[in-house]
C-alpha cells in the first residue's frame, strides 16, 4: 500500500478515537465537582445579576449533553472557543506553543546526540569499565525523579546566582543584539534542558546499547565477521543500520510527548510553557481550555506514531510488505 | 492620633510573638512623616499639579516586583474580573479620587478638588486643568461623563461596578458643568458612593468607538495581546511590554501630573517590572536570587526571612493584621427547602439558633494558640466583623475575651445541655451533640485550624465530624443547597468600606450564609437582630461624614459580637520583606508597600 493511502486510512481511522477522548474527558470534567463560579460566588460584591450573567456566558446554565455538542461542533470547525476569562483559547496557545516546543526539541536534539553516540560506545565496549560507568550514571539518571532534581537545581541556581531562577528571557531582552539574545535564552534553557535531558538520556542510552549488543549477536554478523570484513564495516555498515531500527519508533513517542512531555519540569521552572498554562487551567477547571490541550495531546500521539510508521518503512523496507 | 497610626512602620521584632507590637517603634526605619498634607495642589503655567512633599529624590532605576498567579487577562480596567488585572488597570488608569495611605481619608487625585452638598446626594467634582492622555489629549469633563454615563451605566465589561453604586435600582446622574467640572447627583444620600469615584477614567476619544461596536468589542478592547503602543493611559506608569507568563514591564510616564519639591516631574524611577510568578515558593526563591524586590511573606517564611535579614540587604516590615477573616459559621436556617424538607435537622436547629450554644463555642475556641500554632505566631485573633486594620473597626470590641472553658460549660447548662458519664454532650431532649464542620481542602492552614478547633469543642463533649471538602462543593453547599452544619470558611473584608459586608450581614444578601434566604423557602420568619442589621446598613449608608457612619457600624459589629452568627478566629499579619535600595519608602497599613511609588527614588540609581 502506497504510504500516502496508508496514512489516510490511519487519519481516518483516528476520528472515531477522537470523539471517543472527548467525550469521555468532557464528561470526566464536567462531572467532577468543580464549578468555575464558585470564587465568584464566594465574593461579597459579586451580585446574583452578574452571577447569572457570567453563567450563560460561560453556557453552564444548559443541559450537559448541549454544552458538549456546542463544544464538540465549533471543535470540528476548528474554533476552541473561548477561556473562562474571555480569551481566544486558540490565542493562549499560541502564545505558549512555541516556548515549549523550543525546550522540547531542543531537549531531544540535545539528548539524541549524545544518547546514540553514547550508546553505541558502551555497546562496543561490553563490560568493560566505561560501560559500568555509563550504566551506573543512566540508571541514577532514571531513578531521579525529575520534579525532585528541579527543584535542587533551582536551588542550585539561587545560591550561586550562575542561573536565572526560570523564565526565558531576561529584562530589556527587546533591546539585546541577536547574539546576546541567544545567549539569554541558552542561559534560561540550560538548566530545564538539564533536567529533561538527564532524564531521557537515560533510557535512549540504554535502548541503544541493548539494540546493537542485541545485533551484534546474530548470525550475519557473525558471518561478515568471519568472511573477514573490517570491524568497521561490520559495525556500522550491518550492524548499526539495523539497530537503529526501533530507535526510529522512539522517535514518533518523543513526537507524541513535545508537547506535553516537560509539563513538571516546566512547572518548577516557571517555564512559560503549555504545562503551566494546563495547569492553572485545571485548577481552575476552565474547560475549553482543558479540552482543547487535551485533545492536542491525543493528536500528537497518533501522528506520532503515524510518524514513526512511516520512519520505520523508509528506512526498513521490510515493515511495509509484511502489512 | 494619626502619628500613633503612622507607626505601620513596624518592624519585625519577634517573630514568635508579634501581635501588633507597638513597642518597637525605636526600629522604625526612616520613614518621610506626612506634614499636615501628604500632596498639594500647585499651578504652573497654567497646569494643576499635584505636589508631593517627600524628599526630593533622583531619576532612574527599577523595581522589581511579582505577582502571584497566570498573569493579567486584561489591562482594561472596566472589564477586568480578577485581582491581577484589576491591579495593572488601576495603575494605568487613574481615578477621581483615591485614598490617603496613611488616614484611609478620600484624597483627590485627578480630581483637584471635590465638594459634597450637606444633604448628602450632590458630588461636585473640579478636574485640573492642563492634564493629558499618553496622546498629548487634554482630560476633561467629557471623559467622566462617558465613563460613567457609558461604560459603567450601560453595563460594558464588568458590571460589578454598576452594581456597587446603583441606589435602589438608580444610577447616578452624572452631568457636565463645564469643561473641568462634573456634577454627580445621587437619588438619594448613599455614603460609600464617594469611594466608587476611584473608579479609573477612560480616554472617550479612544474608547468611544469600541463601545459604539457593542459590549463584545468592548470586552476585547485592550486585551493582555494589544500591542503597548495603543494604550492611551493617565497613570504613573505606561505598559511597556507584556510577555505571558513571564513579566509585564512598564515604564514611567514623562507626562505624569505629579511633581515634586524642586518641580520635578515624578515618578523617579524609570521601570516597574511584575514577573508572573506560578507559586509562592517559586516567589521566595526569586527575592532571594534578588530577581525581585518586594516580597509578601507566610506564616513559616517570616521567622526564615528574619534571621536571614541581619546579613541581607533587605528589611523585613509589619503592616499588622490582614483585611482576610477566618471564621466558623453554623447553619441557623430553620426553613424547608421547596420539596417541604429541612434544610437542617430539626434537632440541630434548636441547638444552632441557641445564643448559648453560639457562646459556648465561643468561649471554647482558643484563639491565642490557633495563631501560634497555625500561624506561626504571625496573626492576630479576631473578634469583629470588620477586620483588625479597617478604619471603621469597633475599638471596645477588638479585643474580645479570653477562652473560657467553665463559661462555656456554664452558658451550656442554662440551655439545658447536659454531659453524660462519658463526658458527652447531651442536649435537653437527650440527643447526643454531633455535627459535621467542613472547610476547603488543600488549604493545610484552614485544615489545621479546623482540627484545632474541632478539639477545643470536644473538650466541651461535643462530637465534631470534620470534613475538609474540595473548595468548589463547600461554596455550593454554602450558597446554594445550604445543607451543611459548621463550616470554617474566610473572607476578604475591606479596610476603607464597612458597606461592602452588606452581601453578608443583610437578611436578603447573597451571601447571608448563616441564615441563607431562598425565593421559594416555606417561611419568611426574620430574627429580631437581623432585622436591626438591615436597618443599620441601611442607615450607615445613608448619611455622610466619618463619625455618623461610624456610630451605625459599630452597633453592627457589636450584634454580630453578642449574637455571633460568625465566630472570628484570626486574622494572619502582613508582613513584607524590601530591599534597601528604596528611599521614601514607608510601607503603611492601608497602603501597604507601594502606596507612594511614584516618590520612591534609588539612592546610587545610575
Amino acid at each position: 500500500m502506497p504510504i500516502y493511502l496508508y496514512s489516510l486510512k490511519r487519519i481516518l481511522q483516528a476520528i472515531p478515537l477522537l470523539f471517543i477522548v472527548s467525550l469521555i474527558s468532557f464528561f470526566i470534567i464536567r462531572l467532577s465537582p468543580v464549578d468555575p463560579l464558585a470564587e465568584l460566588k464566594l465574593n461579597p460584591s459579586i451580585s446574583p445579576q452578574t452571577l447569572q450573567a457570567e453563567k450563560q456566558r460561560l453556557g453552564l446554565d444548559l443541559p450537559l449533553w448541549k454544552q458538549y455538542l456546542k463544544w464538540s461542533v465549533s471543535f470540528a470547525k476548528g474554533d476552541m472557543g473561548v477561556s473562562t476569562t474571555g480569551e481566544k483559547v486558540s490565542d493562549k496557545l499560541m502564545e505558549r506553543i512555541p516556548n515549549t516546543l523550543l525546550l522540547t526539541i531542543t531537549t531531544i536534539i540535545v539528548t539524541w546526540i549524545f544518547g546514540i553516540p553514547l550508546g553505541i560506545y558502551a555497546a562496543l565496549h561490553w563490560r568493560k569499565p566505561i560501560d559500568r560507568f555509563l550504566t551506573m550514571l543512566t540508571s541514577a539518571g532514571m531513578a531521579i525523579p525529575s520534579f525532585f532534581y528541579a527543584l535542587l537545581l533551582l536551588i542550585f541556581a539561587v545560591k550561586t546566582g550562575w542561573f536565572p531562577v526560570g523564565g526565558l528571557t531576561s529584562i530589556g531582552f527587546e533591546g539585546f543584539s541577536p547574539l546576546h539574545k541567544i545567549f539569554d535564552i541558552t542561559h534560561h534553557l540550560f538548566l530545564p534542558v538539564l533536567v529533561l535531558f538527564t532524564i531521557s538520556i537515560a533510557g535512549l542510552q540504554r535502548q541503544m546499547r541493548g539494540n546493537l549488543l542485541d545485533v551484534l549477536e546474530t548470525d550475519y554478523v557473525k558471518l561478515a565477521r568471519a568472511k573477514g570484513l573490517p570491524e568497521n564495516q561490520v559495525i556500522y555498515k550491518h550492524a548499526l543500520r539495523n539497530a537503529i531500527n526501533p530507535m526510529v519508533t522512539l522517535l514518533g513517542f518523543e513526537f507524541a510527548s513535545l508537547l506535553s512531555g516537560a509539563a513538571l519540569t516546566e512547572y518548577v521552572f516557571q517555564y512559560p510553557g503549555l504545562g503551566r498554562l494546563i495547569l492553572e487551567a485545571v485548577i481552575k477547571s476552565d474547560i475549553n481550555l482543558v479540552m482543547a490541550s487535551l485533545m492536542i495531546g491525543a493528536i500528537m500521539l497518533i501522528l506520532g506514531n503515524l510518524l514513526a510508521d512511516i520512519l520505520l518503512s523508509l528506512v526498513d523496507p521490510r515493515v511495509t510488505s509484511v502489512r | 492620633m494619626i502619628l500613633v497610626f503612622l507607626k505601620a512602620c513596624i518592624r519585625v521584632d519577634n517573630p514568635e510573638k508579634i501581635t501588633t507590637s507597638k513597642q518597637n517603634t525605636a526600629q522604625t526605619p526612616e520613614c518621610a512623616l506626612p506634614k499636615a498634607e501628604l500632596f498639594k495642589n500647585i499651578t504652573i503655567d497654567g497646569v494643576d499639579y499635584r505636589q508631593s512633599q517627600t524628599n526630593v529624590g533622583k531619576y532612574g532605576g527599577e523595581i522589581n516586583t511579582s505577582s502571584v498567579g497566570e498573569g493579567p487577562k486584561t489591562f482594561n480596567p472596566w472589564n477586568s474580573k480578577d485581582a491581577t488585572s484589576s491591579m495593572f488597570g488601576d495603575l494605568l488608569f487613574d481615578g477621581l479620587i483615591s485614598t490617603d495611605a496613611y488616614t484611609g481619608k478620600e484624597v483627590p487625585l485627578l480630581a483637584k478638588s471635590f465638594e459634597i452638598s450637606p444633604d448628602g446626594k450632590v458630588y461636585t467634582i473640579h478636574l485640573r486643568h492642563g492634564v493629558k492622555w499618553s496622546d498629548g489629549q487634554p482630560i476633561t469633563a467629557d471623559d467622566v461623563t462617558y465613563t460613567w454615563n457609558t461604560i459603567i451605566a450601560k453595563g460594558y465589561g464588568n458590571t460589578s461596578a454598576r452594581d456597587n453604586v446603583l441606589i435602589e435600582g438608580k444610577m447616578p446622574e452624572v452631568t457636565k458643568v463645564d469643561d473641568y467640572t462634573v456634577k454627580f447627583i445621587l437619588p438619594k444620600p448613599f455614603a460609600p458612593f464617594l469611594r466608587q469615584l476611584s473608579v479609573s477614567i477612560a480616554p472617550k476619544h479612544i474608547v468611544k468607538p469600541i463601545t459604539d461596536k457593542g459590549t463584545a468589542a468592548f470586552a476585547s478592547f485592550w486585551s493582555s495581546n494589544t500591542p503597548p503602543e495603543q494604550f492611551v493611559t493617565s497613570g504613573k506608569f505606561r505598559l511597556k511590554l507584556y510577555i505571558p507568563a513571564q513579566r509585564v514591564e512598564l515604564v514611567r510616564n514623562k507626562n505624569y501630573y505629579e511633581i515634586d519639591q524642586k518641580g520635578q516631574k515624578l515618578p523617579y524611577l524609570d521601570k516597574y517590572v511584575v514577573y508572573i510568578v506560578g507559586d509562592l515558593n517559586n516567589e521566595v526563591l526569586k527575592f532571594e536570587a534578588k530577581e525581585i524586590d518586594i516580597l509578601s511573606l507566610q506564616g513559616n517564611n517570616i521567622a526564615r526571612m528574619k534571621e536571614l535579614e541581619k546579613k541581607s540587604d533587605f528589611t523585613l516590615y509589619n503592616l499588622g493584621p490582614d483585611t482576610g477573616t477566618t471564621f466558623v459559621v453554623f447553619n441557623m436556617n430553620n426553613r424547608k427547602d421547596k420539596k417541604g424538607k429541612y434544610y437542617v435537622e430539626p434537632k440541630k436547629q434548636k441547638w444552632f439558633d441557641d445564643i448559648n450554644f453560639r457562646s459556648a463555642v465561643d468561649y471554647a475556641i482558643d484563639r491565642e494558640s490557633l495563631v501560634y500554632n497555625i500561624l506561626n505566631g504571625a496573626g492576630a485573633p479576631l473578634f469583629t466583623a470588620e477586620a483588625l486594620p479597617s478604619i471603621y473597626l469597633n475599638q471596645k470590641l477588638k479585643n474580645g475575651h479570653n477562652q473560657d472553658v467553665k463559661k462555656a460549660k456554664e452558658f451550656l447548662k442554662k440551655s439545658g445541655f447536659y454531659w453524660d458519664k462519658k463526658g458527652q454532650l447531651h442536649d435537653k431532649a437527650g440527643n447526643l451533640v454531633e455535627f459535621t464542620l467542613l472547610t476547603n481542602a488543600g488549604n493545610t492552614e484552614r485544615e489545621a485550624t479546623g482540627v484545632m478547633v474541632k478539639q477545643d469543642l470536644e473538650d466541651l463533649g461535643m462530637k465534631v465530624n470534620f470534613k475538609p471538602l474540595e473548595f468548589n462543593v463547600l461554596v455550593g453547599k454554602v450558597v446554594d443547597t445550604l445543607d451543611w452544619d459548621m463550616v470554617l470558611i474566610g473572607l476578604t473584608g475591606s479596610a476603607l468600606e464597612p458597606h461592602g459586608g452588606r452581601n453578608v450581614w443583610a437578611s436578603n444578601g447573597g451571601l447571608h450564609m448563616f441564615n441563607q434566604r431562598k425565593p421559594d423557602d416555606s417561611t419568611h420568619d426574620i430574627y429580631p437582630w437581623e432585622k436591626q442589621l438591615d436597618n443599620l446598613f441601611e442607615q450607615g449608608a445613608s448619611v455622610v461624614g466619618f463619625d455618623k457612619r461610624k456610630a451605625y457600624y459599630d452597633k453592627y459589629q457589636e450584634i454580630v459580637y453578642n449574637e455571633k452568627p460568625l465566630i472570628y478566629l484570626y486574622s494572619p499579619l502582613r508582613v513584607y520583606a524590601v530591599r534597601n535600595k528604596f528611599e521614601n519608602l514607608c510601607p503603611t497599613r492601608l497602603g501597604g508597600v507601594t502606596h507612594n511609588i511614584e516618590e520612591l527614588y534609588i539612592k546610587d540609581a545610575k
